[in-house]
């Protein structure tokens, strides 16, 4: 499991390693029964109060992506693909309004914003027909 | 009750006419790691040499693992790992004569753990103290503080001769031996960026007093910038405490205490506002520098420019 704390951000610490946490398991990196790190190899390798990755693995075991097995360790949680997905939506919706917010504010009109979205998504999907065109 | 790794009520110090430590109160709990914040010239030493018994206090109690450092400084320097700031050892010693120097002083004395941090922390073992650099000099009382395995260790700014890749390595061997085993640390730094990842809570002292005491984590909910159009202030509770705050044309920008129950209050009245996270640094500089206005004037002030505008 990779992740990267970037120091002196205004992410606070805990936050960083829960978000990477679930979007490793969005994206499938980790997959349902795999065997996370313990409290204490996380906490040396990433140079991180104990008590912070504990938090981290609570808050996540009650939003249902991860699983303590008494004795045994954190696992990912059946099902953590979709739960994680529900909880990144969230972030997305807050992330877009605030976008949108934005472009109000320059005097964009909701046409614009639909516009850069489209424009947005297709150059994305060119992106990734070039890149099977290459490897095929 | 288990009585706290360390104490400080009411404690003030004034060196001459110059009042450096004014009704100093914190607490900190046996087993945690607690982070000493402060400007230069704050008291941060002073409060650590008290401690220490180093120096005595003018009024106030201070109490070190249940001991009274005025008069039982021989005891708490026994039980305590402790690094001064300016560390002067006797400069004609080598490191390896002043490792064995030491370990009769303390009971606890553990000669192979010594030797494993002079190796972590590049201690160049032949070399005599008088020849080391600033770090290797803060390198060699890390080690001389930490062989003993003590219960509590007190470290004044221990970051100051360490480069980036020693502070890391210093920080794991904190999490792993020191907060791994339940042991207690106190430690004052600067360095905001390196505190929070280990601390578990922080005291920021200024001017002689302790201006806030709080779990890191909590801190980083609880601060929290708020931006609002000025003619929004009105709607603000009057006891809110603002640690700082800039206005812009119509818009202001406040560093508020509780911004949970801020943001409550604005999303009942319905008022646009947008919620800034702030790193530690930020948080630090709005208490120790932050612009402090009662929200009453405030509101007076927007109020009027507000007339002023229309008239």
């Amino acid at each position: 499991m990779l992740i990267r704390i970037e120091k002196g951000s205004a992410v606070p610490i805990s936050s960083q390693i829960a978000e990477q946490i679930a979007m490793q398991c969005a994206a499938g990196k980790l997959l349902a029964g795999h065997r996370l790190p313990s409290v204490r190899e996380l906490a040396r390798e990433l140079a991180v109060n104990q008590n912070t990755i504990l938090r981290v693995y609570e808050r996540l075991v009650r939003e249902g992506l991860l699983e303590m097995r008494h004795g045994q360790g954190t696992f990912v949680a059946e099902d953590s693909k979709g739960r994680s997905r529900t909880a990144h939506r969230k972030r997305l919706d807050k992330e877009f309004r605030q976008l949108a917010r934005q472009g109000i504010a320059l005097g964009l009109s909701a046409d614009d914003l639909h516009e850069i979205l489209s424009a947005a998504i297709e150059q994305l999907q060119r992106a990734a027909k070039t890149e099977t065109g290459v490897s095929s | 009750m288990i009585e706290p790794a360390i104490e400080f009520f009411d404690v003030s110090k004034a060196f001459r006419k110059q009042q450096v430590l004014r009704d100093t109160t914190f607490r900190v709990e046996r087993g945690r790691t607690f982070a000493f914040l402060g400007r230069n010239a704050a008291g941060k030493t002073t409060a650590i040499s008290i401690m220490m018994g180093l120096l005595k206090q003018d009024a106030g109690k201070v109490r070190v693992l249940g001991l009274d450092p005025a008069t039982e400084h021989v005891e708490v320097r026994r039980s305590v790992g402790y690094l001064a700031e300016d560390q002067t050892i006797y400069g004609w010693m080598r490191c390896d004569e002043i490792l064995r120097f030491m370990a009769p002083f303390y009971p606890s004395w553990d000669h192979q753990l010594a030797l494993k941090y002079a190796e972590d922390f590049d201690v160049p073992l032949a070399t005599k103290i008088k020849h080391l650099s600033k770090g290797q000099n803060v390198r060699l009382g890390l080690v001389l503080a930490l062989a003993h395995r003590p219960e509590l260790v007190i470290l004044d700014d221990p970051a100051l001769g360490l480069d980036p890749i020693m502070r890391k390595q210093f920080n794991r061997d904190l999490i792993t031996h020191l907060q791994g085993e339940g042991r207690t640390v106190f430690y004052s730094s600067h360095l905001l960026y390196e505190v929070e990842p280990v601390a578990d809570e922080i005291a920021i002292l200024d001017a002689g007093r302790i201006i806030r005491q709080a779990d890191t984590e909590k801190l980083r909910r609880d601060v929290k910038q708020i931006v609002l159009s000025s003619d929004a202030l009105a709607y603000l509770p009057s006891e809110l405490r603002i640690l700082d705050h800039r206005q812009d044309g119509g818009d202001a920008a406040l560093i508020v205490e509780q911004a949970e129950a801020v943001e409550e209050r604005l999303a009942s009245e319905g008022i646009e506002h947008r919620v800034v996270d702030l790193n530690l640094d930020e948080i630090f500089e709005a208490y120790v520098t932050g612009k402090r206005t009662p929200i009453a004037a405030m509101q007076r002030i927007a109020g009027t420019s507000d007339s002023l505008s229309r008239g």
